[in-house]
């Protein structure tokens, strides 16, 4: 899997251990999972607080508004958003972190939203593809793919877009082996690379969001 | 499959008799064969434009498929009471019955729906199915063993009828050189980045469906015969779709299930497969391999081609593919077997049956070249079809080499030091296209607005915007007068968007109705200019005489005539604005790390024609996106199968492989623009430029390591072994 970012920090969103994961998750018990219909709260005699496996409250920022869930634990960010908020333009394609169409920037880092819970994101700063565009028109970013025809089914599109404005936040004017880097995480299948690539280094300089 | 019986168009038959009003194309055009951007660029960067995924009905819930995780079972019992009793669960259905055979891993077998997807999925994994496992064949050498178990009805392979033409004795008796090789390519699946599926809602009997399809009316005639319904009772919608290259052409299993789902739930559904469904149960491009036996003369002509080939489709599905491809072999005979394996149903996939037939046969060129020390575009040339319209390989071979640079290909073989060889490779390919049925409506409003209806869809070439382009240009208007509506069952019919037929389908039906609608128009000016209709034109958003522009009325005054009578026109897809039979070629230049066995490619150039372009800016993007899915056949993409237990080991994509930002190579397009191609009207551009890139990329690879490779995928692995083997003194 290519790095979604040049600086391999650790990820934020890791910051529950593996074994809390598949606690909140529901995998690793699936009879808890399918039989609870109810949000249960249990104290685990040692270490974090579990939450779920039912319905819980999970309050989000996204593109500058809170949007208050109801879900359980183990909803990703992606499906929170497509599936409770009506916010479609990120796309669910491989589901498992490779192909980026589900990209978001998370607190100014991008990261695979299908790969990351709802429930751990509460408190940070989410913005989608879906809040780029304002009332004055698109983004410089999405304006630049408009006149490259960097799309064509436009299914990978949003997580490219994404991708490439945190790129331009962060380099301005990148050099192509930059372009590449921070791009290498996005799959198109229609094949507009090229393009792709055309628009990201003819964008109107964009200010860090 | 849908489109497999049209692609061997366009080999030079007659033309056939003008029938359209208004054919031919304007020899100067105003809109068409320009850049023009696409319409739905904006939704789609903007993450606004709805796809079937994003669908999302007031109430609506959540299917899931369950399917088999054998290769090949008897179905012994459903058991959904679990299932039922789950929480959220709104409907369940067996779609197979106890007793019945499964196939394929993946094979569907029962479905349920939950208010939630999370839910759904737990209550699939509470079915309780209990299969028998049976014998099943996972590898084309299993199934085509002498004591293969008998797994399909019929036989495991079934023999095709020998094609012969010739005297093939005599033409290896005037053969200099003979080489005798086999070649192969494998399996790869569409990978469509939306994946198949749909949201079905009933209102009493009427269904609406939103599909991810590339065929709006065929899908509704789909699920018309599907679930037994009359076919007015259904509406198809399809705005917007995630890519289908040939493998979404009706409601397919999922839809149906979809749909019944819908039926008992009395709720809306949508379900959409997962990433690993959709590699195991959407189709796939069959395998193709050949035992070629070929000769050449002392002057480099071919004299003869002997060759048996197989491949698999699957579970039951054919897998014939051209050969030899385009080369003009006097004497030649070909037979094929389809083999078939425990494996989900190949579809027709982007150029379906080209790219194997011509790497097939471009291996073997350039071996043939090399037996008689001739240059392989020297060779190609003089063995090609001779040049027509629409098969200019002779006219395109060497320009392309010369832009290229082909001048500066070492021989096979590179000789320089250090362990990145370099080397050129070329090849060349063929495409029927054309257009047949599409009708199309044009409404005039006395506000001078513009709304084109046709129900065709958009999967991603850019129709929205050529339905637009070609109302523009015969209504002289700009493309932004013009309100494109399609995706839609209520729209007049469309063909399914394949074959490269659609946009030389649309655009005469376009034509033929905004015509029809221009000439209603003009009947209401020309008495307040006193002249006749047939005295005017439009253009430049005016209605004027010709050869006066002063004398007119603009587009809005000419509209306002119209009073309470809005224009209404019908046309549709006639002879004479669109034509078939594309050709191109394609070099390219690779390194190949000899270490390793990584292979990059660092350019591409292809010529490639298409008649009279619609959009240059989106017809270019199609030849970048097939070069791309070729490039990803050729190095990346490699469906596997565990072949003890049929399991398909990279059913997700990170190890399906296909390219990234970092794998594309320089890519240049030269899109023909001639008078010559102009005048053949349309003829579409989504398959030619897929067909042959992988060819060019493993014939650079041969004269970069002086080792041919005779089979797909060039993973590194499979170029050390090469390398190892031609160390050994042989060849792979």
């Amino acid at each position: 899997m290519p790095p979604k970012d040049e600086t391999p920090e650790k990820p934020e969103r890791f910051s529950v251990s593996r074994r809390d994961f598949l606690k909140t998750a529901g995998v690793g018990s699936l009879a808890t999972a399918v039989t609870a219909a109810t949000a249960v709260e249990v104290e685990a005699q040692a270490g974090p607080r579990v939450v779920g496996p039912g319905d819980v409250p999970v309050s989000l920022m996204v593109n500058g508004k809170k949007i208050d869930l109801k879900i359980e634990p183990r909803v990703t960010l992606l499906d929170a958003l497509r599936m409770r908020a009506d916010l479609t333009g990120n796309k669910r394609v491989c589901d498992r972190g490779t192909c980026g169409a589900c990209t978001m920037i998370i607190d100014g880092r991008t990261a695979y939203s299908c790969s990351t819970l709802a429930i751990e994101v509460q408190g940070k700063q989410i913005r989608t593809v879906d809040g780029l565009a304002t009332s004055a028109g698109l983004h410089p970013v999405q304006q630049a793919f408009c006149d490259k025809d960097a799309l064509m089914c436009g299914f990978c599109t949003p997580g490219f877009v994404v991708a490439s404005v945190a790129l331009l936040e962060k380099h301005p004017t990148p050099t192509p082996e930059q372009a590449h880097r921070l791009l290498d995480g996005n799959i198109c299948r229609c094949g507009t690379f090229t393009r792709i690539m055309e628009a990201v280094t003819t964008a109107k300089v964009v200010t860090r969001g | 499959m849908a489109n497999r019986n049209r692609e061997q168009g366009g080999r030079g038959q007659a033309a056939p008799a003008v029938t359209s009003k208004y054919a031919p194309w304007p020899e100067k055009t105003s809109v068409m064969n320009t850049h023009v951007k696409r319409l739905d660029g904006p939704d789609k960067v903007a993450g606004r434009a709805k796809y079937s995924y994003d669908i999302n009905r007031p109430g609506m819930i959540y299917g899931k498929i369950v399917r088999s995780p054998y290769p090949h079972a008897r179905i012994v019992s459903i058991d959904t009471s679990a299932a039922e009793k789950a929480p959220g669960v709104k409907a369940t259905l067996s779609w197979k019955e106890a007793g019945a055979q499964v196939m394929y891993q993946g094979d569907p077998v029962a479905a349920v729906a939950a208010d939630t997807e999370e839910r759904a999925n737990d209550a699939a994994r509470l079915v309780r199915v209990r299969y028998e496992p049976l014998p099943h064949l996972t590898t084309v050498e299993q199934a085509m063993a002498a004591d293969a178990p008998a797994v399909f009805p019929g036989g495991n392979t079934k023999q095709a009828n020998t094609d012969e033409t010739g005297d093939l004795d005599a033409g290896f008796k005037a053969a200099a050189h003979v080489v005798e090789q086999t070649y192969s390519t494998h399996v790869i699946t569409h990978v469509c980045l939306e994946t198949h599926g749909c949201v079905c809602e009933w209102e009493g009997d009427k269904l609406t469906a939103w599909v991810s399809t590339q065929a709006v009316h065929g899908t509704k005639d789909g699920f018309a015969t599907g679930l037994k319904i009359p076919a007015s009772n259904v509406r198809v919608i399809t705005q917007y779709m995630g890519g289908g290259f040939g493998s979404k052409f009706g409601p397919d299993a999922q839809g149906l299930i979809c749909a019944k789902l819908a039926q008992q739930a009395k709720l809306p559904v949508k379900l959409m497969l997962d990433r690993k469904e959709e590699h195991l149960d959407t189709g796939n491009r069959p395998s193709a391999t050949a035992h070629i036996r070929a000769g050449v003369d002392a002057n480099g002509m071919l004299t003869a081609f002997d060759g048996q080939s197989w491949g698999t489709g699957g579970a039951g599905a054919g897998s014939n593919f051209p050969l030899p491809y385009i080369y003009q072999f006097p004497n030649r005979r070909r037979t094929h077997k389809d083999v078939y394996i425990n494996a989900g149903q190949q579809r027709a996939m982007r150029a379906p049956g080209h790219p194997q037939g011509c790497f097939l046969t471009e291996i073997l060129m350039d071996e043939l070249a090399d037996q008689v020390k001739m240059d392989p575009v020297a060779f190609r040339i003089q063995n090609a079809p001779p040049d027509r319209p629409n098969a200019k390989w002779r006219a395109y071979l060497p320009e392309a080499a010369r832009l290229f640079g082909w001048d500066k290909r070492h021989p096979t073989g590179d000789a320089s030091p250090g362990p990145v060889k370099t080397g050129f490779g070329c090849s060349v390919h063929q495409w029927g296209g054309g257009g047949r049925g599409t009708q199309a409506h044009v409404d005039i409003a006395n506000d001078g607005s513009v709304v084109v209806k046709c129900g065709t869809q958009d999967l991603g070439t850019g129709t929205r915007t050529v339905v637009a382009i070609v109302a523009a240009e015969t209504l002289g208007l700009p493309v932004s007068a013009v309100k494109p509506e399609i995706g839609d069952t209520q729209y007049p019919f469309s063909g399914g968007s394949g074959g490269s037929t659609q946009t030389a389908s649309v655009s005469p039906a376009i034509r033929n109705a905004a015509g029809a609608a221009l000439d209603q128009l003009f009947e209401k000016v020309a008495p307040t200019l006193g002249v006749q209709p047939a005295d005017l034109v439009a253009e430049n958003a005016r209605i004027h005489v010709k050869g006066n522009a002063s004398k007119g009325v603009s587009w809005k005054d000419a509209c306002k005539l119209l009073g309470t009578q809005p224009i209404s026109a019908d046309g549709k897809w006639e002879d004479g604005l669109s034509s078939t039979g594309t050709s191109g070629v394609q070099f390219t230049e690779v390194t190949v790390d000899i270490e390793t066995g990584i292979v990059r490619v660092k350019r591409i150039l292809t010529m490639q024609d298409c008649g009279l372009v619609v959009d240059r800016l989106t017809a270019e993007s199609q030849v970048y996106g097939g070069i791309v899915g070729s490039l990803n056949f050729a190095l990346y993409e490699d469906r596997i199968l565990d072949r003890n237990t049929g399991q398909m080991v990279n059913p997700n994509m990170e190890f399906y492989l296909l390219a990234g930002m970092s794998d594309i190579p320089q890519i240049d397009v030269h899109l023909v623009d001639s008078p010559e191609q102009r005048a053949r009207g349309v003829i579409g551009i989504g398959e030619p430029p897929t067909v042959s890139t992988s060819a060019a990329i493993a014939n650079a690879v041969r004269n970069a390591t002086g080792v041919t490779i005779r089979s797909l995928p060039l993973h590194p692995h499979r170029i050390l072994q090469a390398l190892e083997q031609q160390k050994a003194g042989g060849t792979l």
